[in-house]
């Protein structure tokens, strides 16, 4: 397998002196094309300054962070900002769909950044609609939908720019057992399908079950890499 | 297109937020069409009193006359003037007229002033002489007739017949001459210097008092069109201004009024400028808090790949449509404010402005200017406005933004 993520003794730190903050240190790891990775580990321990740095949102203070052979670490904002559109797609907590737009339009938004021609972007986006099982919801604004209805778009959405990574911030934590659990099989089914790249930073064990490898974080180190069979 | 359709419907997620910053704008723009009305109005008032109290538009006179009002400089045929005036189509009406100063003495009092020799049929066309009669009656063409200021009425201590005696120079001569009148009518204008310093008499009855025959010291012109006494390629004009004769709109003779009307539109302007100020803090402090409300939104949309530019776009677009819808009401509210007074006019009171008397209402002028012009003004600023917003948008940092989730 192809490795899309790898990171060299990464290091980033808040504050200075007696305030100083070691978020993560010398953290290097290597995520291989297909994974469905959990980051796990206390609050605290690093896992969303990890996924910041992996989605380009920050910068390291030190260290190496390849993306499809790409060194990230160095880009300038809108370098960055040009790979995020093309390379990573994001899941947020709590959706953050844009509330104006329809379901269908919070999909197209991604490929209009992109380009896409008007005639694509309408099929893409009823491919993504079916493909999470929204197919007659597209019409309707955030608002009208449910939580896990919601969840759904952003995954269609963080697809839509067929991208090379998904990085999800807890993804369920917002959501009830049962529609936590009907997401996850679409995002599973997305990875063993399309071959997507998926990493998680959960404190779910239904996202720790079903992840192909789970990363402990500890005060900012990797205490424990383990792959297992989902 | 999604963009244009973002920021649109942006517009209405606060929709009170929205309604009170058109509100804001929207009565800044109908402020603005209402004080260009009025000072339009007002500078229509200043220019009718000026020059149809008793001026005139414009006015023709022997070269060098106006500068002292030498009895001498007269315009010696006066027919071959009036035989080019006739043949101006602009000119709607003119009138003849004899100027000298004189004294003017009654049984208790004597008093200095200007005598006006007037034609009393065509003054009416040209001048508001005959309104301004407040007591007795205007001139008729009997020989002894003279009118007279309410106010010198009172420092001559005289009454509506009583006798006045005008004594002035002959023409050429310099010789005294005197006349006896009988007061038949007394006048009100307005501005003091005129009601206390002339008195008008019959315009054959002047040249025989200055000796001058049928000669005449001005003639007062009334356009069609006011707008016309500027013309300077009016016959009237191209023919009259030789060496000998001058023909004067009433910016040349009353240049003060062109500076007063300068000031007018600094007025505008300033009047102008203040409330696009207000209105612009209103437009910067309505997008902030939009933006503020929506921080983490635009960090979601940095993160998924919003470029700043895009960022600043999406919020100038909103700035546009804010300018817009405010400018279509404002507008609509400025048109109708502008018409009522314009038909209505507005209480003034009376009040003195530069030697100009303001009495009664003030209509107010609309203009097409005003809802082309103003409006184009109020969205070009109201975008300005909304670019420090935009830039500050801009340059949200998602991971800081995106602080409570990824």
């Amino acid at each position: 397998m192809n490795s899309v993520i790898e990171t060299k003794k990464l290091c980033r730190f808040f504050g200075s002196d007696e305030t100083r903050v070691n978020a993560l240190q010398d953290v290097s790891l290597t995520i291989e094309e297909g994974e469905f990775t959990a980051i796990i580990g206390p609050s605290g321990s690093g896992k969303t300054t990890l996924l910041h740095l992996i989605g380009g949102l920050d910068n390291p203070d030190s260290g190496i962070i390849e993306l499809s052979g790409v060194n990230i670490a160095d880009m300038s904002g809108a370098e960055l900002s040009d790979f995020r559109r093309d390379h990573i797609g994001f899941i947020f907590q709590s959706y953050n769909l844009i509330p104006v737009l329809s379901a269908a339009e919070n999909i197209e938004y991604i490929m209009l950044l992109q380009g896409v021609p008007a005639g694509e972007r309408a099929k893409q986006v009823r491919e993504m609609l079916h493909m999470v099982g929204l197919d007659d919801l597209g019409d309707r604004r955030p608002a009208q939908l449910s939580g896990g209805q919601q969840q759904r778009v952003a995954v269609a959405r963080a697809m839509a720019s067929k991208p090379d990574i998904i990085l999800a911030d807890e993804p369920t934590a917002n959501l009830d057992s049962k529609t936590g659990i009907s997401l996850l099989e679409v995002m599973r089914g997305l990875n063993q399908t399309q071959n997507m790249t998926f990493i998680f930073s959960t404190h779910d064990e239904k996202i720790m079950d079903r992840a192909t490898r789970l990363i402990h974080l500890h005060d900012g180190k990797i205490e424990r890499n383990e792959r297992k069979q989902a | 297109m999604l963009t244009i359709k973002l920021a649109w419907r942006n517009l209405f997620r606060n929709t009170r937020r929205t309604v009170l910053t058109c509100t804001l704008i929207g009565f800044s723009l109908a402020a603005l069409i209402l004080t260009d009305g009025m000072v339009l109005g007002m500078v229509d008032v200043m220019i009718g009193s000026i020059t149809h109290t008793l001026a005139g538009e414009a006015q023709i006179h022997r070269k060098g006359f106006l500068e002292n009002l030498d009895v001498d400089l007269y315009l010696k045929e006066p027919d071959s003037i009036f035989d080019i005036i006739d043949q101006d189509s602009a000119v709607a009406e003119y009138a003849p007229r004899v100027m000298a100063g004189g004294m003017f003495a009654s049984s208790y009092n004597a008093v200095g002033g200007l005598v006006y020799g007037v034609d009393s049929v065509r003054e009416t066309g040209v001048s508001k002489i005959k309104d301004a009669i407040v007591q007795g009656k205007y001139l008729s063409g009997d020989d002894r007739e003279i009118l007279i200021g309410k106010p010198m009425a009172e420092l001559l201590e005289v009454e509506l017949g009583d006798r006045i005696v005008v004594t002035a120079a002959e023409v050429d001569s310099g010789e005294i001459a005197q006349e006896l009148f009988r007061v038949t009518g007394m006048f009100e204008f307005g501005p003091r210097e005129l009601d206390e310093n002339i008195v008008f008499i019959n315009l054959d009855k002047a040249q025989q008092l200055l000796a001058m025959e049928r000669k005449i010291h001005q003639i007062a012109v009334r356009f069609k069109r006011a707008a016309d006494a500027k013309n300077r390629e009016l016959t009237l004009y191209q023919s009259l201004n030789d060496g000998k004769t001058e023909a004067l709109g009433w910016l040349d003779f009353e240049p003060s009024l062109g500076a007063m009307l300068e000031m007018t539109n600094y007025t505008t302007l300033i009047a102008g400028m203040i409330l696009f100020l207000l209105a612009s803090l209103g437009v910067v402090n309505s997008m902030f808090m939009s933006i503020y409300e929506r921080i983490y939104e635009f960090g979601v949309a940095k993160a998924i790949g919003t470029t700043p530019r895009q960022i600043i776009l999406l919020v100038l677009y909103e700035a546009l449509f804010l300018g817009l819808i405010s400018c279509f009401f404002g507008a609509i509210l400025g048109f109708g404010l502008g018409s009522y007074y314009a038909e209505n006019g507005i209480p003034m009171g009376r009040m003195e402005v530069s030697g100009v008397v303001l009495d009664g209402n003030m209509n107010t002028k609309l203009a097409l200017d005003q809802f082309i012009k103003f409006p184009i003004y109020v969205i070009l600023l109201t975008v300005t406005a909304a670019l420090y917003p935009a830039i500050f948008a801009a340059r949200i940092v998602p991971s800081t933004a995106l602080q409570r989730s990824l």
